[in-house]
């Protein structure tokens, strides 16, 4: 099978619609992000307090909207989680300008009292409490009397046991009553009666709770950069020596930020959260992005050994075709793993996911259209005359250098 | 079979083995430290081993993760009082008179002059005793403030003790593979994997538990300000709130002695007991220095009241009925745990200063078992999708793109094991740009070599020049990856440095498969032949 055979389009006549085109899409992003509705930081970049639950049965939000209201915590944001027949509530408070604050527990508290959970303060709540306090409580009263046997302390027996229940409720997603406890293997009937007469099911179960002060959310924002543009100096600094050509550097470096500057404009306009996760994203789609555009290159650069005296244009039209088939099938294969995630990976690869996917798109059409276009423009430019000449072409000693790239002057042979 | 091919098929043998060992090693290793940590007798199962070889960050694997800040200003208070304390005995001690102290800052104090105060006497003191501080005269007073280096040695040193003390909390709870680390001058990192406890873990770390046994002037009262009256002006008596139990609205007050009498430091072992009505309490035991004073103490006072206070609030003000002395009880409405960490707490020494929670996760474990599961089945949908496109397209040459693309997989979490690097989600970022870059590297070769066969050339020539050719784009786009990661490696933090780690592993054994690997196969299925008429690609 063949996608395409030997094809000749000619891509870069359309290079100033493309750059019209690309301005525009920037224009649209910046618009949406610093106009229209802003870039929604999360609160690893923005500091705050987030916090998932999931609910035995349906959550009622408004009740829940009352009880934070009444805590008096600052603006508060509640909503639906995932799939509505989990139950899962997203809690989301502001930062507090008082740092330090246990933010975390004082939310969770309001809402168990809110929700009248607390029946005997004698009793432990099995689906709040972690496997640490239940191991010690099982520790204490030893319903199966290990206490005193060899082989085994009653610490260890029952952390043993405590994980068992609640892996059991992982499983489970919670527990709904405590005859419930039935159904985890392995623990003896002692040690269930005994969960039973202890313990009461409280209305949810934590699944996450994140808390960031202000320092570190500005700390975070701050670094995350100051790496990425480490990072893309490195790579402009080995592509142009690579190369031998500052153009090539810069084409590939500035097709990487209109990339990322695009993605991240879709992103705001679709409403999406600015975190980490999606960092890690944009990381990867720079990676990506930079492979795409690097391809590209070598095949230009090798184009531009072979005797045929043609344009610098023609040369890159006709590296972009040969490379067609396969920028097509890496940007598919690629395509299939990101759907598959983006479908299957559930909510926190969703937004990774549909980073990426965007990202393929602009960051193939990038390679083309901005990394190669930049390479035409500036050479064209610079050295209108000698078309075919570009300094990039070590295997020609004869050829004589565009002003551009000084370094090709010098180290010329010896390289492969 | 030439002599070069079977080299390279050692060489793969070699790497492969390799690191199949290393990941089972490691994996073991982790294992049983895993029971170590978990009180759990025998040995690990090979099944296990292969479950922890690769250790899960805690976004996949539940756990809590937080940053805390050292409120060094406190560890700086603590020397200034000590110092004007040391100041004041000294001088009496050298006979200087000196006029009343008063702390304008709370980095500082200063010693009013009076005109019967012999200024080289006390400046002699000063230089003899307080060699760490530096005075300004002015306004009849000296005023005296902490040497620049020894301010920051102090809170150096308070932040260096603080994390001490952070681990031996930590390790008397039990917890496996817990991460706790200095970071920057006053922050500290405490990462507990599989922890799913949060508020009990952060009030244990928390908890300054600074223990301290004052004998009672007067008390208890409900009016703070009565009692503040009529002690004010002696500074040898300070107002303490006590706790606020259960069910109980108002609190009270006590005026106790300022000097106590014993703290957490002569301390030699505390554990929970209970009481008569299975209440909860926490025994303590006092050294020999501490058991010395505690009987003069109390045998002095028979009858009068001593407050146990614990982080500045009064827990119980029993009346001492005889002279005690090596073991006390403090008495308060406990819960189990309450009672077992504080026991802990006390055991494990008490914080130099406050600390203040700058960033706090936590990931339950049914999130994170999700996140696994549902990224788990995502990625084998995504993969499987990939192979049988890559065949469908390639045919047999796609069979060897898969068969590159599962070693790559398979070396790359060895790899992660042999260095202890963590998986996390960021890290499954790197990796699925691993994968896409080494399938792009099987379609670069592969392209090339049809290319070859267009123009004429031999099966045998397309599949050496097919290689050859496309082996210097696959060096550039790797390199120009794996500097970038280089990059953000060093410069990064936690999540980003997570994601290079695993970028760069895994293009190191992309370069690997990819080229050496598919063309050994390549090798081995047409190299034998003489003639081939058509390949399948």
């Amino acid at each position: 099978m063949e996608l395409f055979r030997v094809t000749n389009f000619d891509f870069l006549k359309y290079k100033w619609y493309a750059i019209a085109a690309s301005w525009l899409l920037i224009a649209v992003g910046a618009f949406a992000i610093f106009v229209q509705k802003g870039l929604k930081f999360g609160i690893d970049f923005a500091g705050g307090t987030q916090i998932a639950l999931r609910f035995a049965s349906t959550p009622d939000l408004d009740r829940l909207r009352d009880i934070l209201r009444a805590a008096n915590l600052g603006e508060t944001g509640i909503q639906r989680y995932e799939d509505p027949s989990k139950n899962q509530v997203l809690i989301r408070v502001q930062q507090q300008r008082l740092e330090g604050r246990d933010m975390t527990g004082e939310i969770l508290q309001r809402v168990r009292q809110g929700l009248g959970g607390v029946q005997d303060p004698a009793k432990i709540d099995i689906n709040t409490e972690g496997a640490e306090t239940l191991a010690a409580r099982l520790g204490a009263a030893d319903p199966e009397g290990v206490a005193g046997q060899p082989g085994t302390t009653p610490d260890a027996h029952y952390k043993a046991v405590a994980e068992k229940v609640i892996a059991r409720r992982s499983q489970a997603g919670i527990f709904r009553s405590v005859a419930d406890v039935d159904a985890v293997a392995d623990v003896s009937t002692a040690v269930k009666g005994w969960l039973k007469a202890n313990t009461f099911t409280g209305s949810f179960v934590l699944l996450s709770a994140e808390n960031v002060g202000p320092q570190v959310g500005a700390d975070l924002r701050k670094k995350a950069l100051l790496a990425v543009i480490w990072s893309i100096a490195g790579m402009l600094a080995y592509i142009a020596i690579r190369f031998r050509s500052l153009p090539f550097g810069i084409g590939a470096v500035v097709a990487l930020i209109h990339d990322t500057l695009i993605t991240v404009g879709i992103l705001a306009i679709l409403g999406r959260e600015f975190n980490l996760v999606v960092v890690a994203a944009l990381l990867t789609l720079v990676g990506y992005s930079v492979n795409d555009t690097v391809v590209v290159y070598d095949r230009v650069r090798e184009n531009q050994r072979s005797p045929k005296k043609e344009p610098l244009e023609a040369v890159i039209n006709r590296s972009i075709n040969q490379t067609l088939s396969r920028t097509v099938l890496t940007a598919g294969a690629t395509l299939l793993v990101c759907i598959a995630l983006y479908l299957l990976g559930g909510e926190v690869l969703n937004t990774f996911a549909l980073t990426l996917i965007i990202g393929i798109f602009i960051g193939t059409y990038s390679s083309i259209y901005v990394a190669a276009a930049i390479v035409v423009i500036w050479l064209s430019w610079t050295g209108r005359r000698k078309l075919a000449a570009v300094p990039v072409a070590p295997a020609r000693p004869a050829a004589p250098a565009a002003p551009a790239a000084p370094a090709g002057k010098k180290k010329k042979s010896g390289r492969r | 079979m030439s002599k070069k091919l079977r080299w390279r098929i050692l060489l793969i043998a070699f790497v492969l083995v390799g690191i199949a060992t290393g990941y089972v090693a490691t994996g073991y290793a982790n294992a049983r430290r895993d029971r170590e940590a978990q009180g759990l007798a025998g040995r690990p199962t090979f099944e296990e081993a292969l479950r922890k070889g690769v250790k899960l960050g805690l976004d996949l694997r539940g756990g809590i993760h937080l940053v805390l800040q050292v409120n060094t200003a406190d560890a700086l208070k603590a020397e200034r009082d000590d110092a004007a304390e040391r100041l004041q005995s000294q001088a009496r001690a050298a006979g200087v008179t000196i006029g009343p102290m008063d702390l304008p800052t709370p980095q500082s104090f200063a010693v009013t002059v009076t005109p019967q105060t012999d200024e080289r006497r006390l400046d002699e003191t000063v230089k003899r005793y307080l060699p760490d501080w530096t005075y300004g005269t002015g306004g009849g007073k000296w005023t005296f403030a902490l040497a620049d280096a020894s301010r920051r040695q102090i809170a150096d040193n308070a932040v260096a003790q603080a994390v001490e003390t952070i681990r031996n909390r930590v390790d008397e709870f039990g917890v496996s593979e817990p991460l706790i680390a200095r970071q920057g001058t006053d922050r500290i990192l405490v990462q507990l994997p599989g922890i799913d406890d949060p508020k009990r873990v952060k009030d244990l770390i928390k908890n300054t538990a600074f223990l301290e046994l004052k004998l009672v002037v007067e008390g208890p009262s409900p009016d703070r300000a009565a009692l503040a009256a009529k002690h004010a002006g002696n500074p040898q008596v300070e107002i303490v709130e006590s706790k606020v139990e259960i069910g109980q609205r108002e609190s009270t007050w006590y005026a106790v002695q300022t000097a106590a009498a014993i703290t957490g430091r002569d301390l030699r072992n505390a554990r929970p007991t209970q009481g008569q009505f299975s209440n909860n309490h926490v025994s303590f035991f006092l050294n020999a220095g501490g058991a010395s004073k505690f009987s003069d103490v109390t045998g002095k006072n028979i009858g009068k009241q001593l407050a146990i206070i614990l982080d500045d609030r009064v827990q119980s003000a029993p009346t001492i009925e005889s002279k005690i002395e090596a073991e006390g009880q403090i008495t308060g409405s406990f819960t189990p745990e309450e009672a077992n960490d504080l026991a802990l707490v006390l055991r494990a020494g008490a914080l130099p200063a406050g600390l203040t929670y700058l960033e706090e996760r936590t990931v339950g474990p049914s999130l994170g078992l999700d996140s696994i599961r549902k990224g788990l089945t995502a990625s084998l949908v995504g993969a499987v999708l990939v192979f049988i496109a890559v065949v469908l397209y390639y045919r047999l040459a796609g069979l060897n793109a898969v068969l590159a693309l599962v070693l790559n997989a398979i070396m790359l979490l060895g790899a992660m094991a042999l260095f202890n690097a963590t998986l996390t989600l960021p890290g499954i970022a790197g990796f699925i740009l691993t994968i896409g870059m080494a399938v792009d590297s099987n379609v670069l070769i592969f392209e090339r070599i049809r290319e070859e066969l267009r123009s004429g050339r031999a099966p045998k020539t397309a599949i050496e020049n097919g290689f050859s050719k496309a082996f210097a784009t696959i060096i550039d786009t790797h390199l120009t990856v794996i500097i970038s990661a280089v990059f953000l490696f060093q410069f990064g933090t936690g999540p980003v440095k997570g994601f290079a780690v695993t970028l760069i592993l895994g293009l190191l054994i992309s370069v690997f498969t990819a080229v050496f690997v598919s063309h050994t196969i390549f090798e081995l299925a047409y190299g034998r032949r003489q003639h081939i008429d058509a390949l399948s690609i």
